[in-house]
């Protein structure tokens, strides 16, 4: 129920905010694929493996050729099965499980993007953000399992190249990276850090 | 008309990130990694100090709060396992009519509702399940002396106690100095008892008497 309530929430803004760009015909939306790599505690701590699952968006508003800002969201799912272990519950209590972690992340961010050659067909660019992460923590021993929602600050740092369809078009393909730092502090744990490398489009809104 | 058919595309593509591509925990295990094996102890007690047990020849059966002794397949598989894991770890098997220093019990708590069961719910009427009559001592109740955690119970569990009645009568009570609860998939199977009651044991290395 909560993740229909963030789709509905999500899209709402994005309707919402397209039918702004009608008018103004200066937003433009992007919208990749995103393969995520958990870095620092996430990875050492949580969850080892990488995450194919996911994507990224923005709805950026262009102030000139060389500065854009919006808003920018995404989704990830990660997951980690590790082998059965032992594990204390306490002084004299012990379980042994198999242990899994099941995290989803939506961020929702303040974002704002930098052209620096505005004359050439290929635009590279670099990005800037910082928002909410909204985290669903979920962790199984064996088929029993918790569940733990938060919402934490996140800042986010990235570049990428933006691909026209063909020469003076707004739209086309978008590759990039970028780097989350998100901290967690939540039983134990210390942050949910990654680095994410993404792949799709961009369309201009007119 | 390019446009909005690649938006349209996007968004069918961030729906389907959100709603189908999120990985299942659960359809992820197998039925062996389903259970968990939990065990907890006195640490006061020295186990070395007892050397002979008894096994009860019946499963209690504790369905959400009623209680009848049984002894199916999957019961004897259980106490046979036990009974194996204890002569291992170096504790005699006697009647219990031969004053037993241990009294061991198996049992089955099921629950069909999906509220949350603790153990310490579980021993609250540990009297009725296991009348200390059976064990010899009609006057006394049974003791927890440590404190249990609580976990939901979706579908049932084993239990297995050892009891000390070695000092019963010094202490006018029995308390239990061990348990082990098996819980998840495919528990009630007598090819399960073995490996799941050897998983116990394992993670008990304290129970050696020898």
């Amino acid at each position: 129920m909560k993740r229909f309530k963030i789709i509905f929430t999500v899209l709402g803004i994005m309707f919402i905010s397209q039918s702004v760009s009608a008018q103004k015909n200066t937003f433009k939306l992007d919208i990749d694929y995103n393969y995520s790599l958990p870095v620092g505690g996430f990875k050492s701590d949580i969850v080892n493996d990488n995450s194919p699952r996911g994507f990224m968006g923005s709805l950026m508003y262009a102030f000139s050729d060389k500065i854009s800002a919006g808003l920018g969201f995404g989704f990830q799912d990660y997951y980690q099965k590790y082998p059965r272990a032992l594990y204390p519950l306490s002084k004299t209590q012990e379980v042994s499980a198999v242990l899994t972690n099941s995290i989803q992340t939506t961020p929702v961010l303040l974002k704002g993007e930098y052209f620096p050659l505005t004359g050439t067909y290929l635009k590279p660019y670099v990005s800037l953000g910082a928002g909410a992460n909204i985290i669903d923590f979920n962790q199984y021993l064996g088929e029993f399992g918790s569940s733990q929602m938060n919402t934490k600050f996140l800042a986010q740092g990235g570049l990428g190249l933006m691909i026209p369809f063909k020469k003076f078009s707004a739209s086309g393909f978008n590759i990039g990276a970028n780097y989350n730092y998100a901290p967690y502090n939540e039983n134990g744990y210390r942050d949910l850090s990654n680095l994410n490398f993404q792949a799709g489009v961009t369309i201009n809104l007119k | 008309m390019k446009r909005h058919l690649l938006m349209l595309l996007g968004l069918a593509g961030m729906s389907l990130a959100y709603t189908g591509c999120t990985k299942d925990p659960i359809n992820n295990l197998s039925t062996d990694e389903s259970r968990i094996y939990i065990t907890d102890h006195d640490s006061s007690i020295n186990f070395s100090n007892y050397k002979t047990f008894s096994i009860s020849d019946s499963v209690a059966v504790i369905d959400n709060g009623n209680v009848e002794k049984q002894s199916d397949a999957v019961d004897s598989a259980y106490i046979n396992a036990v009974t194996k894991y204890m002569e291992q770890e170096g504790y005699m098997l006697v009647s219990k009519e031969q004053n037993p220093d241990v009294g061991v019990d198996v049992n089955r708590i099921i629950s069909t509702s999906t509220g949350v069961i603790s153990y310490g719910d579980y021993w609250s009427d540990y009297d009725s399940y296991w009348d200390p009559y059976y064990w010899g001592y009609p006057d006394y109740g049974y003791y927890l002396p440590y404190a249990y955690s609580v976990y939901q119970i979706k579908e049932g569990a084993i239990s297995i106690d050892m009891l000390d009645l070695k000092n019963a009568a010094q202490n006018k009570k029995i308390n239990v100095i061990w348990t082990g609860l098996i819980r998840g998939e495919g528990l009630f199977d007598a090819t399960v008892a073995d490996s799941g009651v050897q998983a116990l044991f394992e993670q008990s290395p304290y129970l050696k008497t020898n």
